[in-house]
């Protein structure tokens, strides 16, 4: 890389960094002079302005283009929504989207949950949850590539370059089966989420603290009674944390069923079929803001369930 | 012992499970294409048996490359393996044989004569997809446009999430409980739906292609993740030592540098692992906010570039998604103590 | 806890720091822009090349302006066209970009919608073209350009007819130019393979379907028709069913089909459906039997070609489709192709399907209007003709120049042609040509009815809300 390259990388890298720093500091200078009720505000204004207008603003447009027709102009009240949930294709998007946001962070935090155990007690167990955790490195694109070397079909009589057909002898076209292909689908997420739920959970799992677990085979539960009774609920925190990121990302799903199906063979779940009443000619902005605002509708219940801890935690 | 032996072996398989899928990416990366469509990646150790077509002219001359074994040869495309080696064919105006070592005689005059033969060779693994992806002369400064969005992207939403954080956790905000079940319910919004209005704003503000504008986008879209882990690891600081320093009568700015973030520190850097991972791999945000001309390609853009416009070139597919994973796994196995305490106190329930 | 003097002084510093890296942001910024490329033919030494027209070029001084492209091509592509733009940046001092996109849809809707479009953008599709003038978001393009195509673009009126659309006020005005053309209507094959089985290549439709019956008799077989393409997969069978449109009836059914004045439950379109079932529904007729047509790629499915025993004898696929033969093809020799043949009852017409990549204004710069014209020199197609992968159906360009036999063949498809036809499912509306369409035909591959995928396209169609 030459000089100059260099210094065009540098250089915005190190502008941004000093920008930080600055404002660190000017952070720490404006608290000093301004009264307590404010306080709050210099910290957590920068965020909320952002949030407002990159995500609360689009957020409130979509409700907005959920009631107008496809180019915007025209008031439609709740025909698009009607159309969510009258369309067949619509509604066999919205049914695989909820078996996504239940089946993925279930399975995930489950098997997660079962790691964590197990190789909490390995010396090799830093390293197993790290192999388990490289997935979330690789990319959709990248792993787009990886599973189709895992499902690719080919004829009995030809020989197999996707592995599961390898290992069943008897190949089938599983990306084309219905229910068997959102099966596949949500193993590629599982897949690359597991490693995050092993993660979290064995850290929460060294945190009970031994007094409670002596105390408990002094008792003389077995290892399957004492992880059960003792460990799970002393978790649950962390454990609760886990699914409901795991839900939140299910329920966007996009990128898996876009590259590998592209939503066909009953695979098409929401957030996919946003993108293609948006981007595949034809646009639709009413109908796709109405699907959206039940996709985000969906995530409702884990709000009110935050706004009841939150609301306990008060000091 | 036989407990321990079942742990063991169940965690080996999980891990196998997890792996086996990467390890089918690596050694795909190293085949040609051809010998991606023809076998599966698993059988990279099993001989190789292909069928190749040939153009012989007349005279003397040898079938096949160092290290591969003739299994038979022939001269029609619906029978490529006819003749075994060391057999005689007659064609309609002269003849040609073909040893076992591959060195035929073709008694043939005019044009080439077409021929087939069947060979075994040894596995073959190959570095040209990677001299295509790593040859590629932009490619050096696409990594460099990819740091320049990465690194000010993961530092920005940090800092502002822990400000934020800190302030949810230790401070009197009005209507706490609600602000933070909006920042949840933000994080549910469809990344597409914003893309035309943030556009719109920024091609108000004039800053539509710029890395200024991709810097907030990320920021922006990665602040509800940030703020709800950062929380969590908060409430993991113990609030006794929070209202001492209170009563002591220091200012609020110090009780936040010097107890609150040093506290939250392993939790800061699993974040900045998320938030890294999310912005290196990502490509939408990239076209739409800066655009994927020369000047400022990002990697992930480039090496979708080198797919050409139709795509399915599997074996540059491969070496571009090990190529893009391999300062990710660098970063993540560096940064993995950090990780795995972080992850910790950002779990922790109290 | 440092005294506040102090730290002012070191927040000057830090300032100060901010506005030297800022300065040398700035600086590299400005001296980022690329020096002029080389030009790949140097300018009146082949003289086959239409050199008149880079003095014509030159005639213009843009320097100074800058003109934003975004478009579909990637790779070799990309690099080929920036081949073509170095000639007008070097005779008129104008600054090109030209942006590829792999989610060219996306960008382009996002673009306009947000209010910060590209100068220029080839769009395949002329579907999402007649979509974006209709929300008025192109600008049309100069009157007489309509005349001209009609007078130097092949096959009569066809390819002004797909430039033109509707305004906002619905007017039908010329809004997209074509450059570069892509031929749908090619039966690729082996000839030696064909040759040494005896077979001829077919000169009807009849004939390809007693071709197809004679393999099958002496136990070969004879296509490979692959669908998959990941989240486009279909698509190859929308073009079977398009050139058997073309073919079974006229091209005013064809017209009438892609505007759904004809249904697809109409007898005509049923007819094409089943023509095409025809050829991929039976085990023997296929590579891999009907079960392998949906699953496989059709990128992989080019292979079948050249194995030995060959897996099948012929392909129906697109020009491009020569990119994925396997590496060192010799077309011409290792590989050919044929026109799809038409009925023998049907006469001399020839009515070729194709595609193509019309260039559509979307901002008033006047640099956009000098490229557009710079697209009806013969010297800008022959430029990439001389490359590789290239066919233009501009009557004015000297076929001498195309690199290869092959290419001046399917030049001369495009040449001859007395209709052409664009892609039907580029010219349906996205839900239907890039979603119901090719779903219907997988799930006919896969065994429902041509009645029945009928009826669902047709009612998916009637579903969409009619645009104001």
């Amino acid at each position: 890389m030459s000089g100059g390259a260099l210094t065009a990388v540098i250089g915005p890298i190190a502008a941004v960094v000093l920008v930080c720093v600055m404002w660190f500091r000017g952070t720490g200078w404006l608290l000093d002079r301004v009264g307590s009720g404010l306080r709050p505000w210099v910290f957590l204004g920068p965020s909320v302005v952002m949030l407002v207008l990159w995500l609360l603003y689009p957020a409130l447009a979509t409700v907005w283009a959920s009631v107008h027709d496809a180019d915007g102009r025209g008031w439609l009240g709740a025909r698009n929504y009607h159309w969510v949930f009258t369309d067949p294709l619509a509604r066999q998007a919205l049914c695989n989207t909820v078996v996504w946001a239940i089946v993925v962070p279930t399975t995930a935090t489950l098997i997660g949950l079962f790691a964590a155990r197990i190789t909490d007690r390995l010396n090799w167990g830093g390293m197993a949850r790290a192999m388990m955790f490289l997935p979330m490195a690789i990319s959709f694109v990248g792993a787009g590539v990886i599973w189709k070397f895992v499902y690719e079909y080919r004829p009995e009589d030809q020989a197999q370059i996707g592995l599961l057909n390898a290992l069943l002898q008897v190949p089938r076209p599983w990306l084309m089966l219905p229910g068997w292909n959102t099966l596949c689908l949500m193993v590629v997420l599982i897949w690359a989420q597991a490693g995050f739920a092993t993660v979290i959970l064995s850290a929460a799992l060294r945190r009970v603290p031994p007094p409670v677990i002596q105390a408990a085979t002094l008792d003389g539960a077995g290892d399957w009674a004492r992880f059960r009774r003792i460990e799970v609920p002393h978790i649950s925190g962390a454990i609760s944390v886990v699914w409901t990121t795991l839900f939140i990302v299910s329920l966007k799903t996009f990128d898996i069923v876009f590259v590998m199906t592209g939503g066909q063979w009953g695979t098409q779940v929401l957030s996919a079929l946003v993108y293609d009443l948006m981007f595949r000619g034809s646009a639709d902005f009413g109908r796709a803001a109405a699907v959206a605002v039940v996709l985000m509708a969906l995530v409702v219940p884990v709000m009110i369930r935050t706004i009841r801890i939150a609301g306990q935690e008060g000091r | 012992m036989i407990r321990r032996g079942a742990v063991h072996g169940a965690a080996l398989i999980l891990v196998l499970i997890w792996t086996v899928p990467v390890l089918g990416l690596v050694i795909t990366s190293f085949r040609d294409r051809a010998q991606i469509l023809e076998t599966g990646w698993w059988q990279i150790a099993a001989e190789n048996r292909a069928v190749r077509a040939m153009r012989l002219d007349p005279g003397r001359g040898d079938l096949l490359v160092p290290g591969e074994r003739l299994i038979g040869w022939g001269i029609a495309a619906r029978a490529p393996a006819a003749f075994p080696p060391g057999a005689v064919a007659d064609l309609p105006r002269g003849q040609l044989t073909v040893d076992a070592q591959g060195h035929y005689r073709l008694d043939v005059p005019g044009p080439p004569t077409r021929v087939f033969v069947t060979v075994a060779s040894r596995p073959q693994l190959t570095l040209a997809n990677y001299r295509q992806v790593l040859g590629d002369p932009g490619v050096w400064a696409a990594l460099g446009h990819t740091l320049v969005v990465t690194i000010p992207a993961v530092v920005l939403p940090v800092l502002l999430a822990a400000f934020a954080a800190y302030a949810l956790v230790f401070l009197p905000v009005p209507g706490r409980a609600v602000l933070i079940a909006v920042i949840v319910g933000l994080l549910a919004v469809p990344l597409q739906l914003t893309l035309i209005p943030v556009l719109r704003i920024y091609t108000a503000l004039g800053i539509g292609h710029s890395y200024i504008g991709i810097w907030l986008a990320h920021t922006a879209f990665g602040l509800p993740v940030a703020i709800w882990l950062l929380r969590n690891a908060m409430q993991a600081v113990p609030h006794a030592s929070i209202a001492a320093a209170r009563i002591d009568g220091a200012a609020e700015f110090t009780i936040f540098r010097r107890i609150a973030l040093p506290l939250s520190l392993p939790a800061i850097a699993a974040l900045s692992i998320f938030q890294f991972l999310w912005v290196w791999n990502d490509l939408l945000l990239a076209t739409v906010f800066l655009g994927s001309t020369p000047d400022r390609q990002v990697l992930t853009g480039l090496l979708r570039d080198l797919l050409g416009s139709h795509g399915g070139a599997w074996q540059v597919l491969t070496a571009s998604a090990v190529v893009s994973i391999i300062v990710p796994v660098v970063v993540f196995f560096g940064l993995q103590r950090a990780l795995i305490r972080g992850l910790m106190a950002g779990t922790a329930e109290d | 806890m440092a005294p506040d003097g102090e730290r002012v002084t070191r927040m000057q510093q830090g300032l100060g720091l901010i506005g030297a890296v800022l300065a040398i942001m700035v600086a590299s910024g400005v001296t980022g822009t690329a020096a002029a490329q080389g030009l790949i033919f140097p300018p009146d030494v082949d003289a086959r090349f239409h050199w008149q027209d880079y003095q014509t070029l030159q005639g213009q001084d843009l320097r100074g302006q800058r003109l934003t492209i975004l478009g579909t091509w990637l790779g070799q592509d990309k690099a080929l066209f920036d081949s073509v733009i170095a000639y007008f940046e070097a005779a008129t001092g104008a600054d090109v970009v030209y942006e590829g996109s792999s989610s060219f849809e996306q960008q382009i809707v996002i673009r306009t919608q947000a209010g910060a479009p590209p100068d220029l953008a080839i769009v395949p599709q002329p579907g999402l073209a007649a979509d974006l003038a209709r929300q008025g978001f192109l600008r049309p393009l100069a009157p007489d350009l309509g005349g001209w195509l009609l007078e130097n673009y092949a096959a009569g009126d066809s390819w002004r007819r797909i430039g033109t659309y509707r305004d906002p006020q619905g007017t039908e005005r010329l809004y997209a130019f074509p450059y570069k053309a892509e031929i749908k209507s090619l039966v690729w094959y082996v000839p030696e393979n064909l040759a040494e089985a005896g077979y001829p290549v077919p000169e009807t439709y009849q004939d390809l379907r007693a071709l197809t019956e004679r393999i099958v008799a002496d136990g070969g077989t004879p296509w490979c028709i692959a669908l998959g393409s990941g989240g486009a997969t279909g698509w190859p069978a929308t073009d079977w069913v398009e050139d058997l449109m073309l073919r079974l009836n006229t091209p005013a059914d064809y017209d009438d089909w892609v505007a759904h004045e004809i249904r697809f439950q109409d007898p005509r379109v049923l007819a094409a459906i089943e023509a095409f079932g025809w050829f991929a529904t039976s085990d023997s007729f296929v590579d891999g039997g009907r079960a392998a047509v949906a699953g496989t790629d059709f990128r992989d499915s080019a292979q079948g070609l050249f194995t030995a025993p060959p897996r099948c004898y012929l392909l129906h696929q697109a020009s491009f489709i020569a990119s994925f033969f396997p590496a060192g093809t010799e077309l011409g020799r290792d590989a050919d192709f044929f026109y799809f043949p038409t009925r023998a009852q049907a006469g001399p017409d020839r009515p070729v399907l194709g595609a193509g990549t019309l260039f559509v204004k979307l901002t008033d710069n006047p640099a956009s209007d000098a490229f557009i014209r710079f697209l009806t020199l013969p010297l800008a197609h022959e430029i990439w003709m001389a490359q590789t992968g290239f066919a233009t159906p501009h009557k004015g360009v000297n076929p001498q120049v195309y690199a290869t036999p092959t290419q001046r063949k399917l030049g001369e498809i495009l040449r001859d042609a007395t209709v052409f036809r664009f892609d039907g499912s580029d010219l349906m509306p996205g839900a239907i040509g890039a979603g119901a369409f090719w779903r219907g035909m997988v799930d006919y591959v896969g065994g429902q009815s041509a009645a029945q995928v009928a009826r669902q396209i047709d009612s998916r169609w009637d579903d969409l809300q009619a645009p104001q």
